[in-house]
Order: structure tokens, then sequence, then C-alpha cells
């Protein structure tokens, strides 16, 4: 199962020139591989290694979380929005499942 | 003579704090700091050591004093620097079994950056902004945890 990504503007629609906060949420357990079931065995580790943050196919962020990243994790950037374009959210965990998605940016 | 004994004796102290307050600045003693621990993870991610770490005030770290929950600690990192200057953020905590939290590498957005983590126990969170010009600039805040993120 695809990794599921929600990406979210705020404010939803800047002005030219205005800060934009980018936020991204991961649907994912982030599982640190230091806890334990009930019976007392090791869940093995499973957690994003990295998320891309792409404008118009161009890397501007790029995150490598550690185990020590929340259940359901929330990325938030600021970046200047100067321009509309597309934003593209790609993602690897440990098991290899990728998760994508498309958000364009609009201007006021 | 009574007077100036005091005198003395107030500088003495003044001096004393002063001293002790020094002291207390310089190495930064934090509540559960564990800097064995977190030199490991620095030395394996950054192949530097807590000493190369400059202490800056233009790095901002909000995180809570005391935390809800371990597994769920918001952290907000900003830096007053301009956008171009700033390479990577790291964040560390002291206490996990693997210190490092997160690495972002920044490339055309502002320096800053949001997310929630894991904090094993009551430790130290570090944020670490490292520049252009190949210095890391550190903020540091503990965060106090009574149901722990990672067991």
């Amino acid at each position: 199962m695809p990794i599921n990504l929600l990406v979210r503007f705020s404010p939803a629609k800047p002005k030219a020139g205005e800060e934009v906060r980018i936020q991204i949420v991961a649907q994912h357990a982030m599982e640190p591989g230091t806890r334990r079931d009930a019976s007392g065995k090791v869940i093995p580790a499973d957690h994003i290694t990295e998320l891309n943050v792409l404008m118009d196919n161009q890397l501007i962020a790029q995150v490598k979380p550690g185990p020590g990243t929340s259940a359901n994790p929330l990325f938030a950037f600021k970046m200047k929005a100067s321009k509309a374009g597309q934003i593209k959210v790609t993602c690897k965990d440990l098991t290899g499942q990728t998760g994508e998605k498309t958000a364009d940016l609009t201007l006021a | 003579m009574k007077a100036s004994a005091g005198a003395v004796a107030g500088t003495m102290l003044a001096n004393q704090l002063t001293s002790a307050l020094a002291q207390t600045q310089a190495p930064a003693a934090l509540e559960g700091q564990d800097l064995a621990n977190l030199e490991k993870g620095l030395q394996q991610v950054l192949g530097k050591g807590f000493k190369d770490m400059t202490v800056s005030q233009q790095v901002k770290l909000v995180a809570p004093t005391i935390a809800e929950s371990g597994a769920n600690v918001p952290v907000e990192i900003e830096a007053s620097l301009p956008a171009d200057q700033v390479k990577a953020i790291h964040c560390f905590s002291d206490k996990n079994a693997n210190p490092l939290l997160f690495t972002v590498i920044l490339n055309g957005v502002l320096p800053y950056y949001a997310t929630r983590v894991r904090v094993a126990e009551t430790a130290p969170v570090r944020a670490i902004v490292e520049t252009k010009d190949g210095k890391f600039l550190m903020a540091s805040q503990s965060v106090r945890v009574t149901v722990g993120g990672c067991g």
C-alpha cells in the first residue's frame, strides 16, 4: 500500500512575495524499532527515510528522518511565494514503499 | 572598619556569583543531558564533536519544556540568517537510542522547519543549523518527558 501524503498551503492562496507555509502530513506508523509488542517481541523498524519536496521538478528541500520521528509525522517548511507552480512531494520508507503527491501553488 | 570588611566580603561574594554564573553558562548544563551519547551521534552524522558546535542566538528552537507525550513532541526551528547561507538543519536528542532525530537539506526554502519527534526520556533537544561556510550553530532546550516515546 503506498504511503498516503497530504499537502496544504497556509495561506491557501498567498500574495506574490508573501511567506507561505507548506505543510505535509504522511500517514505512516513510523515504527522506531525499539518498541515491543504484547508478547515482548521487538517490532521491526519501519519509518520514512527520505522525503523530497520539489517545485516544478526542482528539489527545494529534502528531509531524512531518523527513527525518532512521530507517527503520522508533520513536515512544515516556509518559502517565499514568488511564482505559481507545482509542488511535488515524494517519500520512501525502510520497507521500500513509496508515496507521491502533487499540489498546485496558486497566487492570489 | 566593619563597613569596609562588609564591602570586601560583598565584592568577594559578587565575584563568586559571577564565576558561578560563568560556569553554568559555559557548559550549559541542561536537565538529563548525555554528552557521551550525543557525541556518538554527532560523530556518526556530521563527523564533528560537541566542542565544534557554536551556541548561537541566531537559531531559535521552539519545543515544550514539559511534553504531554514523548511520542509526539512538536519542534520548531527557525534561523535568523539569509536563506542562501543555510545548508541544512539537524536535530538531536541526547538520550534516544539513535540520537539523530532528523536532517533537513534546504535548497531554496526559508530556514524554517517544523515537525513532531519522539523523545525517549527527559533530555535536551538540540537544533543544529549547518551554514554554507561550514559553521554549526546550535540551540538546545531541555524537554521533560513523563511518558517515553520510544518504548
